[in-house]
């Protein structure tokens, strides 16, 4: 394998970290973003919902977080950061730069639905407060996705840099 | 690209406030509620309960204040206070453009107070019509064979108004092409279509020549057709093949009633129709479809309690009044 190869290998990665983080993180902006101007409006009326809006704000937030623990994950994994650096192969930065854009493109898209489903929970608490509980429960499920998109992303990571997956990616 | 709600972002700010604002609609039995007691100071206190409370004080003396201009006043007050949340004003003026004609109506006469808010006639463009400079007319008014571009005191007063219903109805035409929500284009298709029938059978019950309003109504867009055919015929029962569509059939239907009440039963019944048909909006979670079908729920739930109040005043049978209730928006 030429150094050149290696080094094209380990690129890879980081632009694989690069993209789970930046697409979540984007994701989850524009999520944010959606439910706040709805709930900006019911405040205007009904400035006493705030607390029961709160999560609902908050709820696209957490792919930014899945995003950011992706990308470290792939980082200590390829040894950037701490550890023993391991030798990427093409094969194996490819495999991670897919990884890792898979994962930012899964929670970039579940980011703006929940940011969409709780912008309906939020306008179903305005008319009625008492649902509050329930109207949680919409965006959550949306929110199931990312948890299983983070948790496929973590397992694809791990089993990318063990010896004999390196091995198979041709080390 | 990724599917999404169109707009949510843009429109979302308000549709957040419709949906706290949508609460306070009323149902049909709360107004039957009204419409069986037997103070009217009962029914002034309930009135607590409806989008009125910022409007009447608990406990005043009624001292026979205009209670239609009140509900009038609370309308308007609403969509001027949405339309400056709104990203396009479209939806809102639709609703504004009534009262902007009214305004037209009295700056034609030279006078400068105006009654209603500016929608989308300002009122400086009102002020410089009412001292004669008619250059500012809108371009729909215009539009009319009929106006020459000169004196406006050569037209007979009444054929003004016909002059200003056509223009309302091109106007909203208009407003209608600018629009992309193919549910505002289908309700103001049909309020168009409604308002030109209401316009002609109101004119021959009162006997008027309906050869005037060939004169001064047209041009109104794929209508204008209709306004000849409606006006060749007198009798009434050749009507609803001429109207067609579902305008038709709910002009059929009115014929089954007293001949005194048919206008308004239907006037009752169209407004119910185009309820319904905007009622799919109530449902978005944001877009201008929800702030239109909002404004429709809030302009109808006005005439009926400006129906139930007044009415009760005027010690009009309830059962009467039931009967012109029209459909809530909840």
């Amino acid at each position: 394998m030429l150094p050149e190869w290696i080094e094209l290998g380990r690129g890879l990665c980081y632009g694989g970290a690069g993209l789970a983080f930046g697409l979540a993180g984007a994701g989850s902006a524009w999520g944010i973003s959606i439910a706040v101007h709805q709930c900006a409006g019911v405040l205007r009326e009904k400035p006493e919902l705030f607390g029961r809006m709160l999560v609902m704000i908050a709820l696209p937030g957490t792919q930014g977080f899945y995003g950011f623990i992706a990308a470290i994950l792939i980082m200590t994994q390829t040894g950037l950061i701490g550890g023993s650096a391991i030798k990427i192969t093409l094969g194996t930065g490819l495999a991670m730069f897919f990884v890792g854009l898979g994962c930012g493109i899964a929670q970039l898209v579940s980011a703006i639905k929940q940011g969409e489903a709780s912008a309906a929970g939020i306008s179903l608490i305005a008319r009625r407060p008492e649902a509050a509980g329930r109207a949680i429960l919409f965006p959550a499920f949306v929110e199931t996705y990312a948890v299983v998109g983070l948790l496929a992303t973590v397992l694809f990571i791990i089993f990318l840099t063990q010896p004999l997956a390196l091995k198979f990616l041709g080390q | 690209m990724i599917p999404r709600i169109k707009n949510i972002s843009k429109w979302g700010f308000v549709s957040g406030r419709i949906s706290v604002l949508e609460a306070g609609f009323m149902t049909k039995d709360f107004l039957f509620n009204m419409l069986n007691m037997e103070k009217i100071d009962d029914v002034i206190a309930l009135l607590q309960d409806t989008f009125l409370r910022d409007y009447i004080s608990p406990g005043a003396v009624w001292l026979g204040e205009d209670f239609g201009a009140i509900f009038d006043r609370c309308f308007y007050d609403m969509a001027v206070s949405l339309k400056g949340d709104c990203p396009s004003t479209l939806p809102v003026d639709i609703f504004l453009l009534q009262g902007d004609y009214l305004n037209l109506k009295t700056a034609l006469t030279g006078k400068k107070t105006f009654l209603f808010p500016s929608g989308i006639f300002s009122y400086e463009m009102l002020s410089s019509i009412a001292d004669g400079d008619y250059g500012d007319l809108p371009l729909p008014f215009k539009e009319s064979p009929e106006w020459t571009g000169t004196d406006i005191f050569n037209i007979m007063p009444g054929d003004l108004d016909i002059m200003l219903d056509g223009s309302y109805l091109r106007h909203l035409l208009l407003l209608s092409r600018q629009t992309e929500s193919e549910m505002i284009r289908r309700y103001i298709r049909n309020r168009v279509h409604s308002y030109l029938v209401i316009i002609l059978w109101r004119a021959l019950n009162q006997g008027i020549s309906l050869k005037r309003y060939q004169q001064y109504l047209p041009p109104v867009g794929d209508f204008t057709p209709l306004i000849d055919e409606l006006a060749g015929i007198s009798n009434l029962e050749n009507w609803r093949g001429i109207i067609g569509g579902e305008m038709g059939e709910i002009f059929f239907e009115c014929c089954a009633y007293e001949e005194k009440a048919h206008i308004a039963i239907f006037d009752t019944r169209v407004m119910n129709y185009l309820l319904r048909i905007v009622h799919d909006g109530a449902y978005q979670t944001a877009g201008p479809e929800r702030v239109f079908a909002f404004l429709l729920g809030l302009y109808v739930e006005m005439q009926n309690l400006k129906l139930v109040v007044t009415g009760r005043l005027n010690r009009i049978d309830p059962g009467f009044l039931k009967e012109r209730l029209r459909d809530c928006y909840v």
